[in-house]
C-alpha cells in the first residue's frame, strides 16, 4: 500500500532536513505505527505521503500512485484524520460530513451512521463551532472514514480524548482493520501503538531508527522476569524471579503451589522503555 | 462541475452564516441612502459674484437689469459693501463696473489668495459668462464647449462608477485573500486538499462567491440610483469581467504569502494604486497618458459609458472581453501557484 524509498524533506529547502533517508513499506491490511516525539518528522512524512507537502527527494508510492505525479482520484482510496481538528465551524456536524461526502467518486458511508458511531448523532444539527475539542476531534476522525478508505492515515487519533472515547476510537480502528483497511498511525502514545499496530517504526530527528512488531521488540529488549507479591506467614513479600534461571523457576512454582499470591505480573518492557533504550530519548 | 457546484454551495452557506455577506449588503444600502438622501443630484459649485457700478444712473440701471436676475450675481451699492460681503464669504469675488470713453470696463476685486492662473480663470468667467450679458460690453473671451451635444451625468450617478470599481474590482482583492487565509487558519484547506477535488475548483468557488456578492450589491445600487434606464445586460457583463479580474488578481497576490498579515501590505498598495485613476475620473484635466494603463481606469470609464444614455457600446464590450481574458490568465497563474503553496 505504501512504498517509501530514500525520502528527504527540508522546509528551508537546504541541507537542514526534517526527514532524511526514510525507507519503509506497508502491506495491505497492516496497521503501521510511526512512533516518535514531537518534531521527530512524523507529520512531515505523513504530509508527503498525503500530498500535502511536495516531494523533494526520494520515491514514494501510495495505493499504487507515484506521489511525484499525484492524481486526484487517489484520494478516493485514502482517508486522512488530522491531529488538529479542522472542520467548518459555521456548518453543522451533518453539513460538514455531507459536504465532503459529495466530493467522492466512490460509494460513501452514511453520515448519520458515522455520527452515531462516535456518539455525535444527538448534535448532528449543531454548528461544529459550538463543539468541545473532543467532539471536533471525533468529527474530524469520522470525516476521514466517509469514503471507506483502503488506506487510512491517522494522526494522533486519541490525543486529548477522555479514556472512554479513546477506547471507542481504538475499537473503530480495529474493526476497520479487520475489514481490510490499511492504517498508517502517527502517534507519540506508546499504549495506542502497542494496542493497535502490527509493526512500529521509531523515528527521531527525521531518521527511522528501527522497524519491527511490538511483540518482537518486547522479546528482544524486554526483561524475562516475573514480579510476585504473596503472603508468607501473614507477611506480604515481593519477589522478582527470572524465567530463565532454574532456581528462580523452581521458586516461582513453589509460590504458585503453596503460597498465597496477591499479585503477579511479567516484567516485559513497554514500547516507551524500548524507545528510550534504542534512541536514548523519551516520547514526550 | 458537480464538485465545483458542491464547493460553491458550501461556500455560499458559510457566507450566509457569516457576517461579511450582510455587511456587504448593508454597506451597499448605506451607500444608496447617502446618495439618495444626503448627496444632491448635482453639487452647487457656484461662486458668488458681487457687483457694483460707478456709472451714471441710466447705465447703472441698465447693468442692474441684466445682471440682477442672475442667481450667482449680487448687486451692491458701493465698493465698501463688496469688500464687507467678500470678507464674510471667502470664496466670493467682486467687480466694479465703470465706463471709459463710452466702453464698459471693470475692476476686479479679489480675496488676495488667488494666483495668476486662478485670476485668469476668474477673469474668463466674469467676462465670458456674466459681463457679456450687458449690451455694449465687448470682450475677446468667448466660452464654447468642445462637444456641443456632450452628455453629462448627474453628480449623483457620476459617483456610481467609482463605487462599482471599488466594490467589484478592488475590494475583491482583499476579501478573496481573507477567505483563503481564513481557510488556511482553520485548517479546512488541508481537509479539502485530501479529497478528490482539484485546486482550481476550490479557487473558482471562492471567485463565484465574490461574483455573487458583486452582482447583488451592484445591481441593487445601480437600480436604486440610476433606475431602469441602464442596459443591465452590459452591467452584468462588466461586473462579471471586473470581478473575475479583481478576484483572480487577489488570488495570485495571496498565493505568494502564507498569512493575511503578510499579504495585507501588498494588497493595500495594490488597492491604493488602483484608486489613482479616480482622480482623472473626477478631474478630467488630470489625465496623463500613463494613468490609462491602470486597470481601474477603463473600469471606471466603461461603467460611465454604461450609465450614459448614448454610451459607447463597443468600448463597453471591448472592456468586458479584455478583462475576462486578463482574469482568466491571472486565474491560471494563481492556480499554478496554489498547486504548490495551498497546503504548505
Amino acid at each position: 500500500m505504501i512504498k517509501v524509498n530514500g525520502l528527504y524533506h527540508s522546509y528551508s529547502k537546504d541541507e537542514n532536513f526534517a526527514v532524511k533517508n526514510v525507507n519503509f513499506e506497508i502491506s495491505k491490511g497492516e496497521v503501521f505505527g510511526f512512533l516518535g516525539p514531537s518534531g521527530a518528522g512524523k507529520s512531515t512524512t505523513q504530509g508527503v505521503l498525503t500530498g500535502l507537502l511536495p516531494i523533494q527527494k526520494g520515491e514514494v508510492e501510495v495505493v499504487g500512485y507515484d506521489i511525484r505525479h499525484p492524481k486526484r482520484e487517489m484520494f478516493n482510496k485514502i482517508g486522512v484524520s488530522f491531529e488538529q481538528s479542522n472542520v467548518y465551524g459555521k456548518l453543522t456536524a451533518l453539513e460538514n460530513l455531507e459536504f465532503y461526502r459529495k466530493l467522492f467518486d466512490v460509494e460513501t458511508m452514511n453520515s448519520m451512521d458515522l455520527l452515531k458511531w462516535v456518539g455525535l448523532d444527538h448534535v448532528a444539527n449543531k454548528k461544529a463551532g459550538e463543539f468541545s475539542k473532543g467532539m471536533k476531534h471525533r468529527l474530524t476522525f469520522i470525516r476521514s472514514m466517509l469514503n471507506n478508505p483502503e488506506l487510512w492515515f491517522l494522526d494522533e487519533p486519541t490525543t486529548g480524548l477522555d479514556p472512554a472515547i479513546a477506547s471507542q476510537i481504538k475499537d473503530i480502528v480495529k474493526e476497520k482493520n479487520k475489514q481490510g483497511t490499511t492504517v498508517f498511525l502517527t502517534t507519540h502514545n506508546m499504549y495506542v501503538a502497542d494496542e493497535l499496530c502490527h509493526r512500529v517504526a521509531f523515528i527521531i530527528d527525521g531518521e527511522i531508527k528501527l522497524i519491527d512488531s511490538p511483540r518482537n521488540l518486547k522479546l528482544q529488549h524486554g526483561e524475562k522476569f516475573v514480579v510476585v507479591e504473596h503472603l508468607e506467614n501473614d507477611v506480604l513479600k515481593k519477589e522478582q524471579l527470572s524465567l530463565i534461571i532454574d532456581q528462580d523457576k523452581a521458586r516461582l512454582n513453589e509460590i504458585i503451589s503453596t503460597g498465597k499470591i496477591e499479585m503477579m505480573h511479567t516484567k516485559e518492557a513497554t514500547l516507551e522503555e524500548i524507545f528510550i533504550k534504542v534512541t536514548g530519548r523519551g516520547l514526550e | 462541475m458537480r464538485k465545483l457546484w458542491m464547493t460553491f454551495l458550501k461556500d455560499a452557506k458559510l457566507s450566509f452564516n457569516g457576517l461579511y455577506f450582510y455587511m456587504e449588503i448593508g454597506m451597499a444600502l448605506i451607500f444608496i441612502a447617502v446618495l439618495l438622501f444626503v448627496v444632491p443630484e448635482n453639487f452647487e459649485s457656484s461662486q458668488t459674484f458681487y457687483v457694483t457700478t460707478e456709472l451714471e444712473s441710466s447705465d447703472a440701471e441698465n447693468v442692474g437689469r441684466f445682471l440682477g436676475d442672475s442667481d450667482d450675481v449680487t448687486m451692491l451699492s458701493n465698493r465698501t459693501e463688496i469688500e464687507n460681503a467678500m470678507k464674510k464669504d471667502r470664496s466670493s469675488v467682486g467687480a466694479v463696473i465703470k465706463k471709459n470713453e463710452d466702453k464698459f470696463v471693470y475692476e476686479m476685486v479679489l480675496q488676495g489668495y488667488e494666483n495668476e492662473s486662478m485670476k485668469n480663470l476668474i477673469k474668463a468667467g466674469i467676462e465670458g459668462e456674466i459681463l457679456s450679458q450687458i449690451p455694449g460690453f465687448s470682450s475677446d473671451i468667448s466660452v464654447r464647449p468642445l462637444e456641443q451635444d456632450s452628455e453629462k451625468l448627474t453628480d449623483r450617478i457620476n459617483i456610481l462608477p467609482i463605487y462599482l470599481t471599488m466594490n467589484v474590482g478592488l475590494m475583491g482583492l482583499f476579501i478573496i485573500a481573507a477567505y483563503i487565509f481564513l481557510d488556511k487558519e482553520e485548517g479546512v484547506i488541508r481537509a479539502y486538499a485530501v479529497a478528490p477535488v482539484e485546486v482550481w475548483q476550490y479557487l473558482a468557488s471562492k471567485m463565484m462567491i465574490m461574483l455573487m456578492m458583486g452582482l447583488i450589491t451592484s445591481f441593487i445600487t445601480v437600480l436604486a440610483i440610476a433606475g431602469f434606464d441602464v442596459n443591465y445586460l452590459y452591467l452584468f457583463g462588466l461586473i462579471v469581467a471586473f470581478n473575475t479580474f479583481g478576484s483572480a488578481l487577489g488570488l495570485l497576490v495571496s498565493s505568494f504569502f502564507n498569512t493575511m498579515v503578510k499579504a495585507m501590505g501588498v494588497l493595500y498598495v495594490f488597492i491604493m494604486i488602483m484608486m489613482i485613476p479616480a482622480i482623472s475620473y473626477l478631474m478630467p484635466s488630470f489625465n496623463p497618458f500613463w494613468i490609462k494603463w491602470f486597470p481601474s481606469y477603463p473600469m471606471m470609464f466603461s461603467l460611465r459609458e454604461l450609465l450614459l444614455k448614448n454610451g459607447d457600446q463597443s468600448y463597453i464590450l471591448m472592456q468586458i472581453g479584455i478583462y475576462l481574458v486578463l482574469g482568466l490568465i491571472l486565474f491560471i497563474a494563481a492556480n499554478h501557484r496554489f498547486k504548490k503553496t495551498l497546503t504548505v
